[in-house]
């Protein structure tokens, strides 16, 4: 089921590599042939114009779509076609642009949901809470309520998600992102909707997620600011093409990128 | 006689049946026009479906009970002595104050819930229904006023392959009376302003508000035309067999032919009811007496459930492309 | 004042995961245990306990089980009275052919043969969703109806083509058939009810409830993270349809006595979907709230009419009380969507804080 672990990839190497995916819905070319990597360790932004193919990029990556050409590798593993929980398995973690929490839920079990795949206690336990199926939440209690420290929402503990403000919501689908100890996790458009300082918070805790625990990132944003401090190196995207690939210094002054997206006055 | 042992089985049931319809035309095409004109009325209750579905996203799970109740209405007035067309004018008056007390009481303070929890609100007045229905009307059968309201009965018969074959005018008069229902809906929904609000109701609810479309008058209306279809759907069904809360069982029927034809597409609705009919006659005269009869009960949902797994999203619906 | 929970702290994770982490929550339950168990079988008349608790228990378990599917995984059931049957019917056929066993083990066992049919029947469940599969779920409901009426084999032949439950005991006490006395079959009900309440309460709160519950509120993203669809709604039907063919078993072993395919028919799933959602989708409690008021409404209600000077008929209060429901259904839909169950935590929530408002 899981995925081997002696492919242990060092910091810097290339962790997810795409190569010439392209994607269609009918007739409609979401993505053209596109190609990049995500090295270990780093943050990686993807941005582009509104539909040019970044949430579907991210789709392809975690396994929920397929692409009709192209290949990509995840820890040296060349990928076959599958199912999204194989690469929830695989240690791909994500966050969507319109927050998919489990709203009726509580704080503390969407979080403790992220933990579904590290549990393994059976069915028959499972069915007194007993043995291992107790000792077992109680130690993914204790890893869940690191996290809810770290993301400073021990307050909403027992709150159904679907009762808390926007803000919230964003920061509690992190926490059970991060529950999952991804390696690669994919954060779309994480800072939507927010304001300056709720905003300031969240860059905070990715560069935390990314330093503390060594946790790659690749994120889709559309506030330039925080993607020029965030990120180590950016891809633009347009119309389901690469035109850019650098860092945040080289894509800004880069003439393609001014033309399609900054749009700086010629 | 036709089968040898090894293979009888299969034989009877991939052989047996094909020779019976080609050796007796005359019950073949008896069947089938039995199975039409049950197809027809599944429509008929299906398209009630389809028009709530369409303009407020209700799966309105009352339409069967809404049938019965029209029809009751219709009866129980005649037998308090109301002329017969004043009772059918009349029973359309209270399928008017069905629909807006529906809308007034059920639908407005529900406005942007969950379908499922729309959909439980007309089970509940599904459940209301059965109970009021019973206690004015009584849960006794009720013959159908026919002869009051001249629709012919007897039947035409001619040979036909070396038998006879019978139609109901009956069953003729629902069809045209169908066909007329379903014409004038179309022209209804494609040409006049309410029709385009409706159609724009469909397509989104917010949008529709803002523009200026009253959702509230809109809902009155889509459900008071249900309630028309299912006044008509009542008589014609009446007419056939009696007015009893059995119907409403039977009606579920227009579920699967939901799933064939799609929720939200009203040529779906009759081209689903029709292969739902035929399908479940011909299963049933043909295949039922291998497996001791009686399959009639659940063929059509047997039949929209193994086409659910080839076609999820119906005939004439669309391919649906998961987003997150 | 009484309620509050003030002063008790939770120093380990394992208190703080318990069913009731409140001390009062803990003697309350107590208490209703022990005049469940030892003062409603004594001081309760036969009619009591035959025509209310049992049935009512019953229902709860079987209100359970289509919570589990309808109000835990977010499915949409109409076929609990087939799966009810096939219970029934299994356990029927399991005393009849081995009937040297003990009855109560073929009641559990024969949940195993109803789950089995809600694993079938659940399979087009990874590729139909909402209503889709209601209409999925009614097929099973018309074609088992149908198999109980047509397989003559299920009934072992007999003549009036329905279950004719033998005589049964435990321990030398007839616990089925008409000699057993509606005390013992009470305690074997409850017995029952209460240890499959409890484990219902392991499961909707471990893994496999959270599970269930993301698939629920957000199927796709709990497929991102690592939830095997097919897999947790199989599961959910299986466990299910385990709870519904207990009841069924349940039902007509303590409860009718004999029974019909007609016991099992469509307008069973119905009393107990409206049972769910009058009690609460998704909250145990609330099946057994929806249970009692659903069942219980028909039979007290003449008496109450009675009681106010307008006696009517039994069929009149039937009708009435269909009205009730459906008006209830609607009207907890409207002002509180999760049912009886919600009402109950409200008032919690207002004792907690009393005599302040807030």
């Amino acid at each position: 089921m899981r995925a081997p672990d002696d492919t242990t990839i060092k910091a810097g190497q290339t962790l997810l590599s795409v190569e010439n995916v392209s994607l269609s819905f009918g007739g409609v070319k979401a993505i053209r042939g596109v190609s990049f990597d995500i090295k270990k360790g780093e943050i990686r932004a993807i941005i582009g114009p509104n539909g040019a193919g970044k949430t579907s990029m991210l789709n392809v990556i975690n396994g929920f779509y397929h692409p009709q050409e192209g290949q990509i590798t995840f820890k040296g593993v060349k990928r076959k076609k599958m199912r999204p929980n194989d690469a929830a398995n695989g240690g791909i973690a994500r966050t969507f642009q319109n927050v998919a929490l489990f709203r009726s839920m509580t704080t503390l079990d969407n979080i403790m949901a992220g933990r579904t795949l590290k549990m393994h206690s059976n069915f028959f336990w499972q069915l007194w809470r007993y043995g291992p199926a107790e000792r077992e939440e109680i130690e993914h209690r204790h890893k869940v309520e690191e996290i809810i420290d770290f993301l400073e929402i021990e307050h909403i503990r027992r709150v159904p998600v679907g009762r808390l403000p926007y803000g919230l919501q964003k920061r509690v689908e992190l926490g059970r992102a991060l529950a999952m100890e991804p390696e690669l996790l994919l954060l779309d458009e994480p800072m939507a909707g927010m304001n300056l300082e709720e905003k300031e918070d969240m860059c905070r805790y990715i560069i935390d997620v990314n330093n503390h625990f060594g946790t790659t990132i690749a994120l889709i944003e559309h506030d330039m600011g925080v993607v020029m401090d965030l990120a180590n190196r950016v891809i633009v995207l347009d119309y389901g093409q690469k035109i850019a690939d650098g860092t945040p210094d080289e894509v800004k002054a880069n003439k393609a990128v001014i033309d399609a997206y900054l749009g700086v006055a010629h | 006689m036709l089968c040898v042992k090894p293979y009888g089985m299969l034989c009877k049931i991939f052989v047996v049946p094909f020779y019976e319809m080609w050796d007796l035309p005359d019950i073949f095409v008896q069947t089938l026009w039995e199975g039409l004109v049950g197809g027809t009325l599944y429509s008929l209750i299906a398209l009630g479906f389809v028009l709530v579905f369409k303009a407020s996203g209700v799966f309105n799970f009352a339409q069967g009970i809404m049938v019965v109740f029209a029809a009751l209405s219709l009866v129980g007035l005649h037998s308090l002595g109301v002329p017969a067309f004043l009772a059918l004018i009349l029973a359309a008056g209270i399928m008017f104050v069905l629909a807006y007390s529906v809308e007034r009481v059920v639908l407005r303070p529900l406005v942007n819930q969950p379908d499922i929890i729309l959909f439980m609100a007309t089970f509940g007045l599904t459940y209301f229904l059965i109970g009021l229905g019973e206690l004015i009307f009584g849960g006794d059968p009720k013959v159908m006023i026919t002869k009051q309201l001249y629709i012919p009965t007897g039947a035409l018969s001619f040979d036909f392959g070396g038998g006879r074959v019978e139609l109901q005018k009956l069953d003729i008069t629902a069809m045209v009376v169908a066909s007329i229902m379903v014409a004038g809906l179309a022209v209804f929904f494609s040409k006049t302003r309410i029709g385009r609000a409706l159609r724009a109701v469909a397509d989104s609810h917010k949008a529709a508000l803002s523009v200026g479309i009253s959702l509230n008058q809109i809902w009155v209306i889509v459900w008071f035309a249900a309630g028309l279809v299912a006044l008509v759907t009542g008589i014609m069904w009446g007419a056939r067999s009696e007015v009893s809360f059995a119907l409403e069982i039977i009606a579920l029927k227009a579920l699967p032919v939901l799933i064939l034809g799609g929720f939200t597409s009203i040529p779906g609705a009759i081209v689903g009811g029709l292969i739902i009919g035929i399908g479940e006659k011909v299963g049933e005269i043909y295949w039922g007496p291998l497996l001791g009869g009686g399959i009639e009960s659940w063929l059509a949902y047997m039949i929209a459930l193994a086409f659910l797994l080839f076609r999820p999203q119906g005939l004439f619906g669309e391919k649906i492309i998961e987003r997150v | 004042m009484l309620y509050r929970e003030a002063g008790q702290f939770k120093t380990n994770y394992r208190d703080d995961m318990a069913v009731f982490p409140i001390l009062q929550d803990r003697i309350g339950i107590l208490i209703i245990l022990i005049i469940a168990f030892a003062v409603v079988p004594f001081v309760g008349n036969n009619f009591l306990l035959h025509a209310i608790m049992i049935p009512f228990l019953v229902f709860a378990l079987a209100t359970i089980g289509l919570n589990i599917l309808t109000g835990y995984t977010g499915l949409l059931s109409l076929g609990t009275g087939g799966f009810m049957g096939v219970g029934a019917y299994a356990c029927y056929k399991l005393t009849t052919t081995f009937p040297d066993v003990n009855v109560l083990v073929w009641v559990i066992c024969s949940g195993f043969f109803s789950a089995a049919i809600g694993v079938v029947f659940g399979l087009p469940s990874l590729r139909i969703k909402g209503f889709y599969l209601a209409v999925a779920t009614l097929a099973s409901q018309f074609f088992l109806q149908w198999c109980f009426i047509r397989i003559p084999w299920l009934v072992n032949y007999n003549l009036s083509n329905a279950i004719e439950v033998p005589r049964r005991s435990l321990f030398g006490i007839p616990v089925t058939g008409p000699e057993a006395t509606p005390q013992t079959r009470y305690f074997v009900v409850l017995t029952i009810v209460v240890l499959m309440t409890w484990i219902a309460s392991n499961l909707v709160r471990g893994r496999i409830g959270r599970m269930w519950m993301a698939v629920r509120d957000m199927d796709i993203a709990a497929e991102l993270m690592g939830v095997r669809l097919l897999n947790t709604k199989l599961l959910a039907f299986a466990v299910s349809s385990f709870y519904c063919g207990v009841a069924g078993a349940l039902l007509v072993f303590l409860y009718y006595g004999s029974a019909e395919a007609t016991a099992f028919s469509i307008n069973q799933s119905f009393a107990v979907l409206s049972m769910v959602i009058v009690g609460g989708l998704g909250s145990l409690l609330g099946s057994f709230l929806g249970a009692a008021l659903i069942f219980t409404l028909p039979i007290l209600l003449p008496h109450f009419m009675a009681g106010l000077g307008l006696p009517i008929q039994s069929a009149t209060a039937e009708h009435i009380s269909f009205m009730i429901v459906g008006a209830l259904i609607i009207f907890f839909l409207i002002v509180e969507p999760h049912g009886l169950a919600r009402l109950w935590q409200i008032a919690k929530q207002k004792l907690r804080v009393w005599p302040y408002p807030y």
